[in-house]
């Protein structure tokens, strides 16, 4: 396992960075997803382009409100942030499912939004969270909905000469409470599925992780929730397009109890 | 007089040094110049080979060896056999000629300055598949590789006048034995001497060198295997492999060493499996639960190739399959087939555990459906006078298997009840094991100091060795631990013996230990011809003062019985092991913390298999598992409990009284969770392993 051999750059600042990407370079951060890649030869990018010398894009920070999370922060750094645990507690909870502290305290929340895995944590957290993500290219920036970011398994749209510069999580309710729950073969291992769950009065924001291509939304059971449905309730909404039955199964189970955790 | 050290729970002495690092595992070793290889490996699971085209100026490249280079250069690898059975000849080519047989099988090899300028030369071969449908199960297989047969006693006439028959059909998947390092092997070439010395990592240098001289037609006296340290095995590194062999004989010729440093992608494609076993087995029982008479259908998913240990796991299964009972008409069959997979062979457990899988649960199959106890059942059946000759033909040495049984049902505590979330059930699982057996050898010399240097056959790669030798020989000598130590592995210094496999250390090279020290004493006494003589004075007066022993002993049978409590949850069909019991039955245990790790270790693997380990292929053929991505192992928080208790009947067989323990946390683990499952399933079966999705299937199928 010796990858493709490539160009490797590792810019000083975000502005020596963005005229480096184009359609045949990576991005290397924590490197937890992009190296096994690389070394099993299945991403065989020309030129690497670190940006772990890049210091303006490692930060967590309130402003206006809202969380602004720096796509090179560490996954440890949302574990240890007070500011993230007193007021996106969800993050906080979902950031301890994401593999082993060896791969968190390398991992970096960009790195895991930007692979998009449909069964990672932090993407399905942030959707319930109703994140925003910051893109730059040489050409401009843009910010996008989850909606309209994550598009496919791995696959993002995320132009090969953008960025991922930041993740903007709005301020939750007064009172919103939240919960996070993960079934995987063993601990620290890809989860199989997950839920994520905001809950206050009047808002719900619920996602689901491992229940088709993209990390979802669960928008009919948001509705069913803050129109006072049970949690149980809420969850079977939430994953009748989940085609297994098993799956189904299982993904309801997480929903409940994600929601249930909200809720106490 | 020393403390007696044997039945002390000692710390492993060789951990200090392997916890700082101060190891040497294969891949550290870095010969000035060496060729580092990457092999070319079929993509294919079956096809014809049209053709190889290596393309002129490969960048950094040294050589691309091809099945034709081999040609009178290395032939294939020997095929062990086994006793009153028939084995193919066909050895398993060290590069492929017109066909491949599994994905991953090596096609060609690429000698190049550094191991990624290898795989960069290797992409750029291009080889002419002519793709085929591949076989993939083995009862689908016209290609019988292997087969047994032994019918004793009137086993119609009992199944005829029985009260009760019962069936069931069992299959265990194959494994990837995953050591944490990987393979590999160094050779180099001194053409002076005409030495071939090759260090690999193996389970022992014996069989390495013995398959050398077969594979390279050399004498074994051209060639020194010298084996490094080893980082974990679990019988995958036992049988000499193909890779090994190409490394050996481009090596001759390169003028150069040559390097082979397997990645874990190999490993996982590569290196044999274990397991991979189906069968069907019928039980004949009387009015009172007594077994009368066994029939067994074993059926062998043995790959595309026989590795030369291929055919070993299923015959021991098949050996081993009346268990602890005493059954007095058996009619048990092994087929083996060839599929298009990479070969199995042993790990740990080595068709043990399959016969204890096979056999126990169908023990409670029948106790379900005469509506006897599992636990009654079995004590009416249990072989309780020693020594006992199967129906099979192997002859138990010594056992206790009653109070094996007492002891886990006592320890395990069993439980049995339901609620909305969760249910939760009990069962047991025993088995009898083949260990040892064969020979071993040893050598004691008396260091000026006064301090003994003990050579021996048997070779650790995690074992403890280090530590239960010592134990063996100062407490023999009447010396300190400090003042033993301990050689291994090396082909040129250690005398010729077998090696570390089949659970075998203790009770053969344990017991060539203490009669080479035996010898050596008496040796010592004539020396000292009735003057009282301190160790440092009997060396001075002989220099290299030393003697051997070669022990050799048949087969001993370790047994125990295991006990696991589960609980399954409703909602998501997942399975927790909430507990386990494991009584092992190892006659003499020399260092009970050893062994105490040993079952735990063992069991550790057993869970896996119970919970998640499977090499699935999908419907080509192709390695669906080759990372830890698709092939998922047991951590820490998965572990249950594992309480463990040692019955010790001495075995008559060895001046030690010892038998095997490597082995037998993995051999009761399957077999008891796999009986709770069923428990708390109510009596519906499901063979491993035991995935949230097939037990909620179960769950939602068998309403208990």
């Amino acid at each position: 396992v010796k990858p493709v051999p490539f160009d490797y750059r590792a810019p000083g600042s975000l502005d020596a960075t963005l005229p480096l990407l184009g359609l045949d370079s990576a991005v290397l951060a924590g490197g937890q997803s992009l190296v096994p890649l690389l070394n099993l030869r299945l991403a065989r990018p020309e030129l690497v382009v670190d940006v772990n010398g890049v210091p303006e894009l490692d930060y967590i920070r309130a402003d206006d409100g809202a969380l602004r999370i720096g796509a090179l922060t560490r996954q440890v750094a949302l574990e240890r942030s007070e500011l993230v645990q007193r007021g996106w507690p969800l993050l906080y909870k979902a950031v301890g499912f994401v593999g082993h502290p060896q791969i968190r305290s390398r991992g970096t929340v960009g790195g895991s939004v930007a692979h998009a895995d449909p069964a990672a944590e932090l993407p399905a957290a942030l959707i319930a969270l109703g994140a925003r993500f910051h893109l730059r290219s040489s050409d401009g920036a843009r910010a996008l909905e989850a909606s309209e970011f994550f598009l496919g398994p791995l696959h993002t749209a995320r132009e090969p000469s953008e960025l991922l510069v930041e993740i903007e999580v709005p301020q939750q309710p007064e009172g919103a409470g939240s919960g996070f729950a993960e079934h995987a073969r063993t601990h620290g291992d890809f989860a199989t599925a997950g839920a994520a769950a905001v809950v206050a009065p009047g808002h719900a924001g619920i996602a689901l992780l491992g229940a088709g291509p993209v990390p979802v939304r669960a928008e009919a059971a948001e509705r069913a929730l803050t129109g006072g449905a049970a949690a149980h309730e809420a969850a079977a909404l939430a994953t009748q397009d989940v085609d297994d039955e098993h799956r189904r199964a299982l993904c309801t189970e997480l929903a409940r109890r994600a929601i249930e955790e909200a809720l106490a | 007089l020393t403390e007696r050290l044997v039945g002390q729970p000692l710390l492993r002495r060789e951990d200090e040094r392997i916890l700082r690092g101060r190891t040497r595992y294969l891949d550290d070793i870095d010969p000035p110049g060496a060729a580092h290889v990457a092999f070319v490996r079929s993509p294919f699971a079956r096809a014809r080979i049209g053709g190889i085209d290596v393309p002129e100026g490969l960048e950094d490249v040294l050589a691309v060896i091809t099945a034709a280079d081999l040609e009178g250069r290395a032939g294939d690898l020997p095929v062990q056999g086994f006793e009153g059975g028939e084995v193919s000849a066909e050895g398993h080519p060290v590069l492929a000629r017109d066909e491949v047989r599994y994905a991953g099988q090596p096609v060609a090899a690429v000698l190049a300055g550094s191991r990624a300028a290898a795989e960069d030369a290797a992409e750029l071969i291009e080889v002419d598949y002519e793709p085929l449908d591949p076989v993939l199960e083995a009862h689908a297989s016209e290609v019988t590789m292997s087969r047994w047969h032994k019918l004793s006693g009137d086993v119609d006439g009992a199944f005829e006048s029985a009260a009760h028959v019962v069936r069931a059909s069992h299959a265990l998947p194959r494994l990837a034995p995953v050591p944490m390092e990987p393979r590999g092997a160094i050779a180099s070439y001194d053409e002076a001497d005409d030495l071939l010395t090759v260090r690999v990592s193996a389970q022992d240098s014996h069989r390495q060198l013995a398959g050398l001289a077969k594979v390279l037609d050399r004498p074994e006296e051209s060639i020194h295997v010298i084996v490094p340290d080893v980082g974990g095995a679990f019988g995958s590194k036992g049988a000499p492999a193909p890779e090994t062999m190409l490394v050996a004989a481009a090596a001759l010729s390169a003028g150069r060493p040559v390097k082979w440093a397997e990645d874990r992608e190999e490993n996982f494609v590569a290196s044999y499996q274990g397991r991979g076993m189906e069968a069907d087995v019928e039980l004949a029982l009387d009015a009172t639960g007594t077994i009368l008479a066994l029939r067994a259908r074993i059926q062998a998913d043995l790959g595309g190739y026989l590795m030369p240990t291929t055919a070993i796991p299923a015959h021991t299964t098949a050996m081993l399959m009346c268990g602890v009972y005493d059954i007095r008409a058996a009619d048990v069959e092994l087929v083996g087939r060839r599929t298009n997979k990479v070969p199995t062979g042993p790990y740990r457990g080595a068709g043990r555990p399959e016969a204890a899988y096979f056999l126990e649960t169908t023990v409670d199959v029948a106790a379900r459906e005469l509506g006897i106890d599992a636990l009654e059942l079995r004590r009416r059946n249990l072989i309780r006078e020693f020594p006992y000759e199967t129906a099979l033909g192997w002859t138990y040495d010594s056992g206790d298997y009653a109070r094996c049984l007492d002891l886990a049902e006592e320890l395990v505590r069993p439980e049995r009840h339901s609620n909305d979330a969760r249910i939760v059930g009990s069962g047991f699982g025993m088995y009898v094991e083949r260990a040892g057996g064969m020979f071993e050898s040893a050598e004691a010399e008396l260091l000026p100091d006064g301090t003994l240097l003990v050579r021996s056959g048997s070779s650790p790669h995690g074992q403890g060795h280090d530590t239960t030798f010592a134990q063996l020989a100062a407490d023999r000598m009447g010396v300190g631990l400090e003042d033993v130590k301990l050689r291994f592995g090396d082909s040129k210094e250690v005398p010729r013996g077998v090696g570390t496999f089949a659970s075998r250390s203790v009770a053969m090279g344990g017991s060539a230990v203490v009669q080479a020290i035996d010898a050596l004493k008496e040796k010592c006494a004539a020396l000292a011809a009735g003057r009282t003589m301190s160790l440092c004075e009997l060396a001075e007066a002989e220099p290299g003062l030393s003697a051997s022993a070669r022990f050799e002993s048949d087969l001993v049978f370790s047994s125990g019985a295991y006990g696991a409590v589960v609980e399954i949850e409703r909602a998501t069909g997942r399975l927790r092991v909430l507990r386990l019991v494991a009584v092992d039955d190892a006659g003499t245990i020399v260092n009970p913390l050893l062994a105490e790790g040993q079952v735990v270790g063992g069991s550790a693997q057993g869970l896996g298999q119970c919970l998640v380990e499977e090499a699935v292929y999908d419907e080509e053929g192709n390695p669906t598992f080759a990372s830890f991505v698709g092939y998922s192992l047991l951590t820490a928080a998965e572990m249950p409990p594992v309480e463990t208790a040692f019955v010790e009947s001495p075995s008559p067989l060895n001046p030690l009284g010892a038998k095997g323990i490597g082995e037998g946390g993995a051999i009761g683990t399957p077999a008891a969770v796999a009986n709770a499952v069923a428990d708390a399933l109510g009596g519906a079966r499901v063979d491993p392993p035991f995935t949230d999705a097939k037990l909620w299937r179960a769950l939602r199928e068998a309403h208990p």
